[in-house]
């Protein structure tokens, strides 16, 4: 058996412009690792058939030489929309559903002419922090098996984890690429709110929601992130930026870079086991030249409760639309149409759903959306005015990505607020728009990965690279 | 309070058009009041500005042209959805209910 996607991409790129490889042989490898470690259960759907066709016929075209990513395989979380490929939200809701258009990013990475090996396990409607809410069943952390993957792009991150396949993709509305990238000890970005067109993402919370990169390294994961980026007219909130490219920091210096550690992020939620690991951090930057300061910042411990109000309030609204009218499951046996709707939902969405839209509902009923979701809305801004005071003196926040290690599979299965507390360390980058990254700082001593959260200024995600590229290697 | 009523449960689930089957009834009773404990919390923060943060986008948000961009044949839309009879979307009886 061939190992050639355990060599970096640049290096799989060379062996593909010397023809000693051909993208075939690099989706036949993906596809046997997928078969080999199919009790991970990273992903819903396979796109083995049309891949391996597409494979074929790229074999025979020229290698682009100037693109890194031709040829290479990637894999989707499954709320992207994918034309011809079944895309559920890993929600029996969707269970049937094939997209008839596809998504800006996959248009995008369909130019660069990677090849799509299938759709990603991960929690239903990306409602969760496990993965574990998945209508088939949750993906298991690569690093031990018996542990979760976090969520919700579990699928995603283990099979980046677990050397499947070396790019994916994931969504993150309140930690969503981040606390799982952290969990399996990989690299996830969140970019800028508007960075990545969300046409066809199937929308949880629309004014969180981004797509993002989830990779093996740092320098993967910016090269990535050049081919998503980019205003699209289908998306009115994505952003007019400069075209820039996100490698072009790394390597460089970290001297006089100055850096904000919430006290809140090193408070007694977290464990000690990370502590020592973000203090090691500390140490290596400092001893690089960089400044690191304590400091206090208001509203960080309530984030969690803003993101519940706002999050499941616009969850409630965007998942009005799974009616059983004209697309998805329909129940049977209505003899109504308000039968239909309450039946539909009833049956086709699972507990953690139905519990967050019917919450989402009454949180914006009458009276209460003034009391709830404006009042969310004004510590919102409050927190975004926090962090902008903040990047006034300083480059980056840093924080651990988690309170936690990845824990066991059949733990926290009857509490509905764990999964929020999850994420209470990266949620505030959501509710500002800011970008965060998470890199992994090393494994306790039962081998289980430890994640940096490093948070950056609006549209800073190659500085981001930069920073954390340079404790990459450091940390080897 | 440890749990919602039950019809407090009810209203919730109406509003959401979610079924409530009588044997779920008293988990949601818990789990609701769970967290909506949680969110009101909210109510205790302190805030001194009063605006609101809605979305973060801060550029303009122009609609584009009002303008058919995609033509979808009704054949392809179709397989999508879950009953249909000739060219319509077929659904259970809506009025007299």
């Amino acid at each position: 058996m061939n190992n050639y996607l355990d060599l970096s991409i640049k290096e799989i790129h060379e062996l593909l412009v010397k023809k000693e490889i051909t993208p075939l042989d690099l989706v036949e490898e993906c596809y046997t690792r997928i078969e080999k470690n199919s009790d991970l259960n990273c992903f819903i759907t396979l796109n083995k058939s049309e891949a391996l066709e597409y494979a074929k016929k790229l074999s025979e075209e020229p290698v682009e030489e100037e693109n890194l990513l031709w040829g290479i395989p990637i894999a989707i979380k499954d709320n992207i929309s994918t034309k011809n490929i079944r895309t559920t939200c890993a929600s029996k809701m969707l269970e049937n559903y094939v997209p008839i258009f596809d998504a800006t990013v996959i248009e995008k990475i369909k130019a660069k002419k990677m090849i799509i090996i299938g759709k990603t396990n991960m929690d239903e409607f990306a409602m969760g922090s496990t993965s574990r809410t998945s209508y088939f069943g949750a993906p298991k952390n690569p690093i031990d098996k018996t542990k979760i993957t976090g969520g919700s792009s579990g699928g995603s991150a283990a099979c980046v984890a677990g050397t499947l396949v070396p790019l994916a993709l994931g969504t993150d509305t309140g930690g969503s690429i981040r606390q799982p990238a952290s969990y399996t000890g990989i690299v996830g970005m969140k970019p800028t709110y508007g960075r990545i067109s969300r046409y066809g993402l199937i929308a949880f919370a629309s004014s969180l929601d981004q797509i993002g990169p989830m990779t093996r390294n740092v320098y993967e994961n910016a090269l990535l992130l050049n081919e998503l980026v980019g205003k699209d007219p289908k998306d009115l909130t994505s952003r007019k930026c400069e075209i820039e490219d996100f490698t072009r920091l790394i390597g460089q210096d970290i001297k006089g870079m100055k850096i904000a550690i919430p006290n809140y992020f090193v408070s007694n939620i977290v464990s000690d086991e990370i502590i020592k690991k973000l203090n090691h951090v500390v140490e290596i930057l400092k001893n690089n030249g960089a400044e690191i300061e304590y400091i206090d910042m208001k509203y960080l411990d309530q984030a969690v409760t803003l993101y519940q109000i706002i999050a499941m309030g616009e969850a409630s609204s965007n998942l009005a639309r799974f009616d059983g009218v004209k697309f998805g499951y329909r129940s049977q046996d209505s003899h109504s149409v308000e039968d239909m709707y309450a039946n539909t939902r009833s049956t086709g969405f699972g507990n953690e759903v139905k519990r967050r839209i019917m919450v989402g509902s009454y949180l914006l009923s009458g009276e209460n959306a003034k009391i709830y979701y404006d009042k969310a809305l004004m510590i919102r801004n409050a927190m975004k005015e926090e962090f902008d005071k903040v990047f006034q003196n300083y480059d980056f926040i840093f924080g651990p990505t988690t309170t936690t290690v990845a824990y066991s599979l059949d733990e926290n299965l009857d509490d509905p607020r764990k999964s929020f507390m999850d994420d209470v360390l990266v949620i505030p980058v959501n509710m500002a728009g800011l970008p965060g990254l998470n890199i992994s700082m090393g494994e306790n001593e039962n081998h289980m990965p430890i994640g940096l959260h490093i948070i950056g200024n609006y549209l800073e995600e190659a500085k981001m690279y930069q920073i954390a590229s340079f404790l990459e290697e450091k940390l080897k | 309070m440890e749990k919602l009523t039950k019809e407090e449960v009810l209203h919730v689930a109406h509003l959401a058009k979610i079924k409530v089957e009588d044997c779920e009834i008293e988990k949601y009773q818990v789990e609701l009041k769970q967290l909506l404990d949680d969110v009101d919390k909210i109510k205790e923060i302190e805030v001194e500005n009063e605006e609101l943060l809605v979305t973060p986008v801060e550029h303009e948000t122009i609609l584009r042209n009002d303008f058919n961009t995609r033509k979808v044949e009704f054949n392809e839309l179709k397989k999508n959805v879950p009953v249909t009879n000739g060219n319509f979307v077929e659904v259970p009886v809506m009025v007299n209910e």
